[in-house]
């Protein structure tokens, strides 16, 4: 079943440029989420603003994805699964809105760090990004597909993220507790660790809204 | 969700087969509709679900080619047993149509008239009670109580239908069966039968046809899906609305019916 065959076209047309627009917030969060670690990892002050910039977009899609919800629920009362890509489509914009504030604060965290900070660190810090950019991707992924068996994937995946998070903080503070001139910039390094892990919080969500877009049932992880 | 899944099942169809002539319009429907709820009907424009409610009080017997097997039970009784007095039965089922009709009479004797051929009201002071009694239930009363002689086809649309509910409840029914009841009416009249429903189906047991969607969701516990002559679907008005199981429902309530 798909959304274009409704007896009334432009309600089918409505529903997929709806879910064009989560496609494409998602893409842009994306990117800004890889310019951001790309930023951290080589520590790229110049792109801060170019990343400013983009998440200002990511908040206009918001704004866009609201209108197009309102318009179809208050032209069509949408039910069953109109009702779900509607109601899906609205929290998925939420916390994509969110990922993207998350990463453009990461970005802007590096501002005041020194170039000479040491490489284990911050790779350990590129690893967690990647990570949490993966499972951003197949979550797009999923929804794109309308795949639950993905979206139960990154679901089943955030215990990494968590890892990953814990184990990078651990070693900012360990570098910080060497040197306590460090403090300033390791405390937001410690920030860009806590902000990484909560978008693999918000990309979760995203999952289990994928998941009940398709099944029409909340999501129980066993 | 006020579903009581404790209600005690009022009416229930056992392999209900309905022919009119050689045309087959409904097919084995097997329905079970609870004490105390809305059981709202929908489905496409001659899937049956007029005629399934129309087996209820038996009013397709008035109809020669009609006929009919199988079973409808009420209170666990088949109405369709020989013994089974029409009259009476349909003293317990009261109707309510697409088009308000009320008689050309007054106000009043719209509302008295059922309680009398009934032998219900046996004096004036009786039938005065059941008169207020019944157009308070129907949410009427106090539009209409200073001018009861006027008659009953010189009201509003809207109140013509809540007339025509009060003189189906006067008869003291224990079903009241709807046949879109609200497909006349604007939208204000829509939202005071609707509430209305809400009301009266603490007394009686509703069973409303609609083709508004929304309208089932609002007024109904349980929706059954009707289409060509079966019953595709029943469940919970959430679950049906929420998650339909079954694809053609989903197409249908969705807006995609081919």
């Amino acid at each position: 079943m798909n959304e274009d065959n409704h007896i009334v076209k432009s309600y089918g047309e409505e529903l997929q440029l709806l879910t064009d627009s989560i496609i494409q917030m998602g893409s842009l969060t994306e990117s800004l989420m890889l310019d951001s670690i790309k930023a951290i990892t080589i520590i790229d002050k110049e792109a801060v603003g170019r990343i400013v910039e983009s998440d200002k977009k990511i908040n206009q899609y918001r704004s866009k994805i609201d209108t197009q919800i309102m318009t179809i629920l208050v032209k069509r009362a949408p039910m069953a699964i109109d009702l779900r890509v509607a109601i899906t489509a609205l929290r998925i914009s939420q916390d994509l809105e969110r990922i993207g504030d998350l990463a453009k604060g990461n970005a802007k965290k590096i501002l005041p760090w020194p170039e000479n900070l040491p490489e284990e660190l911050l790779k350990s810090f590129n690893r967690l990004g990647s990570l949490v950019s993966e499972q951003l991707n197949k979550v797009i992924d999923s929804y794109i597909k309308k795949s639950k068996d993905i979206a139960i994937e990154v679901i089943h995946a955030d215990g990494n993220v968590n890892d990953l998070a814990y184990s990078s903080i651990k070693e900012a503070l360990s570098f910080l507790s060497k040197d306590i001139k460090h403090l300033e910039f390791a405390t937001n390094l410690l920030f860009v660790g806590k902000n990484l892990e909560r978008a693999g919080d918000h990309i979760t969500r995203i999952a289990e809204n994928i998941y009940y877009l398709a099944e029409g049932e909340y999501y129980k992880n066993k | 969700m006020d579903l009581n899944m404790d209600n005690k099942i009022k009416i229930k169809s056992n392999n209900l087969n309905v022919f009119y002539g050689q045309k087959q319009a409904l097919f084995d429907i097997n329905l079970e509709i609870n004490q105390n709820e809305v059981t709202a009907l929908i489905g496409p424009s001659g899937c049956g679900k007029s005629t399934f409610i129309r087996c209820i009080n038996r009013m397709n017997d008035v109809i020669d080619i009609c006929r009919m097997e199988g079973q409808i039970q009420i209170d666990d009784k088949n109405i369709y047993d020989p013994g089974v007095d029409v009259v009476q039965l349909r003293e317990k089922v009261g109707m309510v149509f697409q088009k308000p009709n009320p008689f050309p009479k007054s106000i009043y004797e719209n509302v008295s008239y059922g309680p009398k051929i009934h032998g219900i009201g046996e004096s004036k002071d009786d039938l005065d009670q059941i008169v207020e009694n019944s157009l308070k239930k129907a949410a009427l009363w106090n539009e209409v109580k200073d001018r009861l002689e006027e008659p009953g086809t010189s009201l509003s649309g809207g109140q013509q239908q809540r007339l025509c509910i009060a003189r189906a409840i006067s008869v003291n029914p224990e079903i009241i069966l709807m046949d879109e009841p609200c497909s006349a009416l604007d939208p204000i009249a829509t939202a005071k039968i609707e509430e209305l429903i809400d009301e009266l189906k603490k007394t009686f047991t509703i069973v409303i046809v609609t083709h508004s969607m929304a309208q089932a969701v609002r007024v109904s516990q349980k929706t059954g899906f009707f289409h060509m002559g079966k019953i595709i679907e029943v469940g919970t008005t959430e679950q049906i609305f929420k998650n339909p199981t079954n694809n053609m429902t989903q197409d249908y309530i969705t807006g995609r019916f081919g």
